[in-house]
């Protein structure tokens, strides 16, 4: 199977890359499941990987042509990116007449299954339009259509009233005044369609935003024109809402806040509206329970304690507990609309009558509707739950006939359970049977257990949960053993665990009576059990109808007799099961129209709980038939209007009268469906070939339209109910989890207060061991005190006894010292004696020596006075003439004295005089020694510079020698050359030039013979002279370059006077004078600086005194300079080849002379030069 | 001490900055200020301190006796060395020796030659080493002198002094260079003793022409201020710089020839700092040169 169908797929994948989308959309109506399946997925794949709007788009189109299920199954689970395109596209189609109803469906399917993207819509412009629409529209199914669908995407998007709460508003107003107005003069039974839609999206409004839509309706119906309409239809609608407590809380800009809504889910906000509606069709009782919680917990609490200790002695005796007797009088009282206090009483006075019965029923009703299926071992209370579960189900399903024969077993033994349900499906035929017989006594009953246990169990929720467990957990404990119980619950939950697994198993295949039920507890088997479920549930529901249609429907009876009905649907945990089932039944029909599905789908028709009727319609019955019931319903309708408007005008809310209608639709229809056989005017028609009128037909149609709509808007508030309760569910699971926390952790607090009571036992032994060990630490310490002060008084007696001691050895100490100063004392005084005693030893030894002395003066005295005695008797004798010479003599001594006193003092000048005189000259000496010095000293730099200047030109000078030595070398190089030519030219020569060549080997030899030189003296001469002006000018040099070479050399070595002269020249010139005279050389030094200058007039001076010797020095100098002159001039001639070996004496002299005073002579100049 | 005030405070930061020459050819100008030139402070000066080039010429020439100390005798004793330089120039001229299109190096050689009685009979005659090396060294300071005249008595005066002054230490160099580079890197000196290059180095470039046509004139010029001061020392280190930094490239070479051939033609571009280090080496190993202002 896999591999074709693989293959399939793959076929339509490439058909489909073909963009052969037409035939592939053909295809899905397919009559082949496979192929559909295929094509599905083909579908779904291109959507998911193609973005663009074209296949959406077709599929649109598709779908508007053909209605196909499967276009609109791909269309409502589209994904994100294409949201997008199929608002564009339905927005398109809204905007145009012909397609807006359909697309609007379109839309409300879409919308319905809620799709992820729903928060887009209220950007979409696909809601203006929508709006716009529903203001200027005319047609009726459209509108109510859009009304709905608007009613259905409001929850969804709260947040958008912002923006578009007006048009909201204005298309309330618009379609309540269109209510009463008609002006489309439209069929009324579209009216009570509109009539409903407008009441719900009146409710919706209010319970949305009651403020804006309050003041709306204030400012709106305050319009005279409009004050009709608000009397006829709005004022009937406002009777059936509470206050809103937002209009008490809130405010206006408060309502349409967007933090408001953020918090609330799409069920949530259906609920909240559904909380402020009396209409018991409408209505949400949830937290109006809740006020009443406490009573009826209150009074419900008893009962399950009561319960469970007669519930385990009543055991066995299940089988007894028919309910029959017992509940009728219960559903009595309760057939008063559920209005709460009612239901408070009932549950009380039901107690308060039949204590076991009711406590063996209640539980297993209550439970049953309650138990989280997830977990089998709950808590104690709930022992029964599921065993009320199962079997309580089949009792609200059937009949309380029933329910006895299949009532609860004990639920403490498994094995009777499972005994039993075997049975139990075999007993399940026949009780339906009976309750066909016995239909109509019981009817009310059956309508209203479902409602009575419904009510129970939010009660029981709510009394199991929270503050009440630990509580009911204390009564427990003091009723019974708590190892008893334990046990018991053990067993119990191993039972219980049991059971719902075995539980599953039969009622699959048994044919699901327990449906819903069965559906919490497995919510994944969901769809077998509604297929089934919706097969058992005909019966009951087809009874219902039955009474309905037969009793006619009086204007007490509807009410009493749908109400039931509809209130499971609104807020029982049946009612989603229910919408499930029709659901589900309605996909059934349309996959698989096989005829044993009709019953049942005629049955959900007339339940109440809106089954897929139309397409019922379409396919199981025959135009006439179908004419026949509109004509019907719409004679009932006239009825049932009328009666509404008069009678209870102010009670029925108009999905009443839309019930209604549809309740007498379906009574005329099961008529025509028992008289099938019988002919009518409808079967005429087409018996006799004529059509029905078209018109009847159109307005058929199109109220199965309407209420198809109406019927899809229910089922979405269904799914939201459903949501809702979901998650009370779960939090009842929570709780209980909490609960079970709870008892836990009450248990270890008891462990732990065990705990602290053997601790605290210990503690007192270990304070009375302390106490004990205190006590001898006591007597230790104070034995060990008493010797402490014996140690003490001991220790202050030795401390006495040392003190004196002490103070005895300082009287010691004293006393020594004192004795020490007494000793140094009689020390001093003995130093002191012996000192006085030497003292007094060395006076008397100086005593005597004195003693001695003046008696050896005494004697001296004595002697002398004798010896003067005698002298003075010798002068007396000598006294003669001598003083006269000796006058005389020192008169000649003292005049010698004197003159030789003047003489020294002459002397004594004289050497002064001559002292100053030598200090002088010597300071003059030594200043003459430093000019001396200086003198030499520049003497030497000058002799430093004329050795520089006399360098160079000795350089010079040798330069010039080479040069000449070198010009030398050509020429004779040249006269060799000459002289091997001229031997050659001999012969042929003649005698002049011979002669010429003579005088040129003449000229060349120059040193050559005095004859010679006598020959060439003219010759010479002349060119001397002539030269010289020449030489003079051209310096030195000139010798070098003036001459023509030979002639010139010749010239000056013939003419020794003048050449001197003319090469000296410059110098010459000036020192002409010193010159010539060579002998006055040294007087022209010694009177050489003439010139001006302080330090020559000073060097005058010195050399004035100096000037002889010096000028033998200078003499001396300069001969010994011009001597080594000589010599040096002396060796380069020699080295001359030709150097004349006879040269004269005079010669060389002059020039000797010359070169010694061009020295000198450069010398002065230097020196003249420097001062200047 | 007036003096020292009155110097520049900065003077002792300068070496530091590094700055060199600033403070040296100040004080050189004091030198020269000097009327009777002291040739043995311009020498020590010369030796420690590179000498400024506006006055190297100057300085060079009093050192090489081609001026005399005395400042007054500069320009007469200028004249008479100009005229020599004219006299045998003409004179060579005479003797058409050298014409206008001789080069100007050859004219120096011939001059020298001349003046030094040895000039040979022809000037086709083959030329002796020693003309090489006053070719050579002509030829560098033709490059670093202007003027004919000075140039001609600077290499002539310079070649004296080699012949005269450096006769008996110029054959030494080769051992002290061995000896230096042994202290300096005994491991290059023991490759080329390997390589038996020690002996065919290119001694006669270094010693001999002192380094003309080896080193760039601006170059050769710090280390003739040294030899012309009187020290030839320096022409050792000079070469045991060279080889020490080229050591990788003589390292490199194993062949005597290649080293040889490599030394005579050294690259140009890191002369200056070898003369640099040179200098400094021989500061090293042989002291700077006291220096008495």
């Amino acid at each position: 199977m896999c591999v074709p169908k693989l293959a399939r797929a793959h076929t339509y994948k490439i058909m489909a890359q073909q963009a052969n989308i037409s035939e592939l959309l053909s295809m899905l109506d397919s009559s082949a499941l496979g192929v559909l399946d295929d094509i599905t997925t083909v579908f779904k794949e291109n959507l998911n990987s193609d973005r663009g709007p074209m296949l959406v788009n077709t599929l649109v189109d598709y779908y508007l042509e053909t209605n196909s299920q499967q276009v609109l199954r791909i269309l409502t689970t589209l994904q994100e990116p294409h949201d997008k395109h199929l608002m564009d596209k339905i927005n398109e189609y809204v905007g145009k007449a012909a397609t807006r109803l359909p697309v609007l469906s379109l839309l409300g399917h879409v919308i319905r299954l809620q799709p992820p993207w729903k928060h887009k819509l209220s950007q979409a412009p696909l809601l203006p339009s929508l709006l716009k629409c529903l203001k200027t529209d005319t047609d009726v199914v459209i509108l109510t259509t859009g009304v709905l669908v608007l009613i259905t995407m409001l929850p969804m998007i709260p947040q958008s009233g912002k923006q578009y709460l007006h048009d909201f508003f204005d298309v309330f107003g618009r379609l309540s005044s269109w209510c009463l107005k008609n002006p489309g003069h439209v069929t009324e039974i579209y009216l009570v369609h509109l009539h409903a839609s407008v009441y719900a999206l009146f409710h919706r409004l209010y319970g949305m935003y009651p403020c804006n839509f309050v003041s709306f309706l204030r400012s709106h119906y305050s319009m005279k024109e409009n004050l009709e309409t608000f009397e006829e239809v709005v004022k009937p609608m406002m009777e059936h809402v509470r206050i809103h407590p937002e209009l008490v809380t809130g405010s206006k800009d408060h309502e349409l806040d967007p933090r408001r809504w953020k918090r609330l889910e799409t069920h949530d906000v259906v609920i909240e509206c559904a909380k402020i509606s009396l209409d018991p069709t409408e209505a949400s009782y949830e937290d109006g329970y809740s006020v009443s919680q406490q009573i009826s917990t209150r009074f419900h609490h008893r009962p399950t304690d009561a319960i469970a200790s007669p519930y385990v002695d009543t055991q066995n005796s299940y089988g007894n507990a028919t309910s029959t007797p017992y509940s009728t009088p219960r559903l009595a009282l309760l057939n008063t609309p559920g209005q709460l206090p009612q239901v408070l009483s009932f549950s009380s006075t039901r107690l308060s009558t039949e204590p076991t019965q009711a406590t063996i029923w209640s539980p297993s009703a209550v439970c049953g509707m309650t138990t989280p299926p997830t977990s089998p071992g709950n808590v104690p209370p709930e022992l029964s739950h599921p065993y009320s579960k199962v079997f309580g189900t089949p009792g609200g399903k059937g009949t309380p006939l029933g329910t006895p024969a299949t009532s609860p077993p004990p639920p403490c033994h498994s094995d009777d359970y499972v005994h039993i349900s075997p049975p139990q499906a075999i007993v399940m035929p026949p009780k339906k049977e009976d309750r066909l017989d016995s239909v109509r006594p019981c009817l009310h009953r059956q309508h209203h257990l479902p409602n009575d246990r419904g009510l129970e169990t939010s009660d029981n929720k709510s009394s199991v949960t929270l503050s009440d467990l630990p509580e009911f957990l204390g009564d427990l404990a003091s009723e019974e053993d708590s190892v008893e119980k334990d046990k018991e619950e053990a067993a119990i939950s191993k039972e219980l665990s049991e059971i719902t697994t075995a539980d599953t198993e039969p009622v699959v295949p048994r044919g699901g009576f327990d449906s819903p039920f069965y559906r919490d507890s497995l919510p994944c088997s969901q769809r077998k059990s509604h297929s089934t479920s919706s097969n058992t549930q005909g019966p009951s529901v087809s009874t219902e109808l039955l009474t309905s249609s037969l009793d006619k429907l009086g204007p007490d009876t509807p009410k009493q007799a749908f109400t039931p009905i509809d209130r499971p649907c609104g807020c029982d945990n049946e009612s989603p099961a229910g919408n499930r089932e029709s659901q589900t039944s309605l996909e059934t029909n349309i996959l698989t129209p096989s005829p044993c599905k009709i019953p049942s789908q005629k049955v959900g028709f007339g339940s109440g709980q809106p089954p897929p009727y139309d397409h019922l319609f379409e396919m199981a019955l025959p135009k006439t038939a179908y004419h026949f019931v509109s004509k019907k319903t719409e004679e009932l309708l006239k009825k049932v209007k009328g009666n509404t408007e008069e009678d209870y005008m102010p009670s029925t809310s108009p999905v009443e009268v839309l019930d209604r209608l549809i309740q007498q639709g379906a009574d005329a229809h099961t008529k025509e469906l028992n008289k099938l056989s019988l002919p009518s005017k409808s079967v005429d028609w087409t018996h006799f070939g004529g059509s029905p009128p078209s018109d009847e037909i159109h307005t058929l149609r199109n109220q199965l339209l309407l209420l198809h709509n109406q019927l899809l808007y229910e089922r979405f508030k269904r799914q939201q109910h459903a949501l809702r309760n979901r998650r009370l569910l779960r939090k009842v699971i929570k709780a209980t989890a909490l609960e079970e926390h709870n008892a836990a952790m009450k248990d270890q607090l008891k462990l732990q207060e065990k705990d602290i009571q053997m601790w605290k036992v210990s503690m007192q032994k270990e304070q009375a061991r302390y106490n004990q060990l205190q006590e001898e630490r006591d007597t230790v310490v104070t034995q060990l005190h008493s010797q402490i002060k014996q140690l003490q008084h001991d220790r202050e007696e030795f401390y006495n006894q040392s003190q004196e001691l002490q103070t005895k050895l300082e009287d010691c100490r004293n006393m020594i010292a004192e004795l020490r100063l007494e000793l140094k004392k009689a020390n001093n005084k003995v130093c002191h004696r012996e000192l006085l005693l030497s003292q007094v030893s060395q006076k008397l030894s100086n005593s005597e020596s004195v003693q001695q002395q003046m008696e050896f003066l005494n004697r001296q005295l004595l002697v002398l006075g004798e010896v003067n005695e005698l002298y003075l008797e010798q002068l007396q004798n000598k006294h003669a003439d001598t003083t006269q010479e000796v006058e005389m003599m020192k008169t000649s001594y003292r005049k010698e004295l004197e003159k030789n006193r003047s003489h020294l003092l002459q002397q004594n000048q004289r050497l002064d005089t001559s002292q100053k005189r030598i200090v002088e000259l010597e300071s003059h000496l030594a200043k003459k020694d430093h000019l001396l010095l200086e003198q030499k000293k520049y003497l030497e730099d000058v002799k430093l510079q004329a050795r520089g200047q006399l360098q160079a030109v000795e350089s010079r000078y040798e330069a010039q020698k080479r040069i000449t030595q070198a010009f030398e070398l050509e020429i004779l190089d040249l006269y060799g050359r000459l002289e091997k030519d001229g031997l050659l030219k001999k012969l042929e020569e003649k005698t002049e030039a011979a002669e010429a060549a003579e005088e040129r080997f003449d000229c060349c030899n120059e040193g050559c013979p005095d004859s010679l030189v006598g020959h060439n003296e003219e010759a010479a001469g002349h060119n001397g002279e002539t030269k010289t002006p020449k030489s003079g000018s051209s310096r030195g040099s000139s010798g070098s370059r003036g001459g023509g070479g030979s002639s010139s050399s010749s010239s000056e070595l013939s003419t020794p006077e003048k050449p001197p002269n003319q090469r000296v020249g410059p110098f010459s010139s000036r020192w002409e004078t010193t010159v010539e005279p060579s002998t006055s050389i040294p007087v022209t030094v010694g009177s050489l600086p003439s010139s001006k200058s302080f330090l020559a007039i000073k060097a005058r001076e010195l050399f004035r005194n100096k000037s002889e010797s010096q000028c033998d020095e200078d003499g001396l100098t300069n001969n010994s300079l011009s001597e080594t002159l000589k010599t040096e001039l002396y060796k380069d001639p020699n080295l001359e080849v030709k150097a004349p070996l006879g040269l004269d004496n005079p010669h060389p002299s002059p020039k000797n002379q010359e070169s010694v005073g061009q020295l000198r002579i450069m010398d002065y100049n230097e020196t003249q030069h420097e001062p200047s | 001490m007036a003096e020292d005030s009155q110097r520049n405070f900065r003077s002792v930061y300068y070496e530091k900055v590094g700055f060199r020459g600033v403070e040296e050819k100040k004080s050189l100008e004091i030198l020269l200020k000097d009327d009777p030139l002291d040739i043995e402070k311009l020498c020590t000066f010369s030796q420690r301190f590179p000498l400024p080039s506006m006055y190297r010429g100057f300085v060079w020439k009093v050192l090489l006796g081609i001026l005399p100390p005395h400042h007054e005798s500069h320009t007469q004793v200028m004249m008479y060395r100009k005229e020599q330089y004219t006299d045998v120039l003409h004179a060579l001229k005479v003797i058409r020796f050298v014409s206008d299109s001789t080069p100007q190096v050859d004219i120096y050689l011939r001059m020298y030659q001349l003046e030094s009685g040895k000039l040979p009979r022809s000037p086709s005659f083959p030329l002796e080493p020693e003309d090489e090396v006053f070719l050579a060294i002509a030829k560098a300071m033709e490059e670093m002198v202007e003027d004919n005249v000075d140039c001609y008595w600077l290499v002539r005066c310079f070649v004296n002094q080699l012949n005269n002054k450096f006769r008996d230490s110029l054959p030494q160099l080769p051992k002290v260079f061995e000896q230096y580079l042994n202290l300096e890197d005994s491991r290059l000196l023991n490759h080329m003793k390997m390589c038996s290059a020690v002996t065919k180095l290119p001694y006669d470039l270094w010693f001999q022409k002192c380094f003309a046509g080896c080193l760039p004139e601006s170059s050769l010029q710090r280390v003739w201020d040294k030899v012309i001061s009187g020290s030839c020392k320096i022409l050792v280190f000079v070469a045991v710089e060279i080889l020490l930094t080229f050591k990788i490239k003589v390292m490199a070479l194993n062949n005597s020839e290649k080293i040889t051939k490599f030394l005579e033609n050294i690259p140009q571009d890191s002369s200056d700092a070898i003369v640099s280090k040179a200098i400094d080496l021989w500061h090293k190993h042989c002291g700077t040169p006291v220096h008495s202002m």
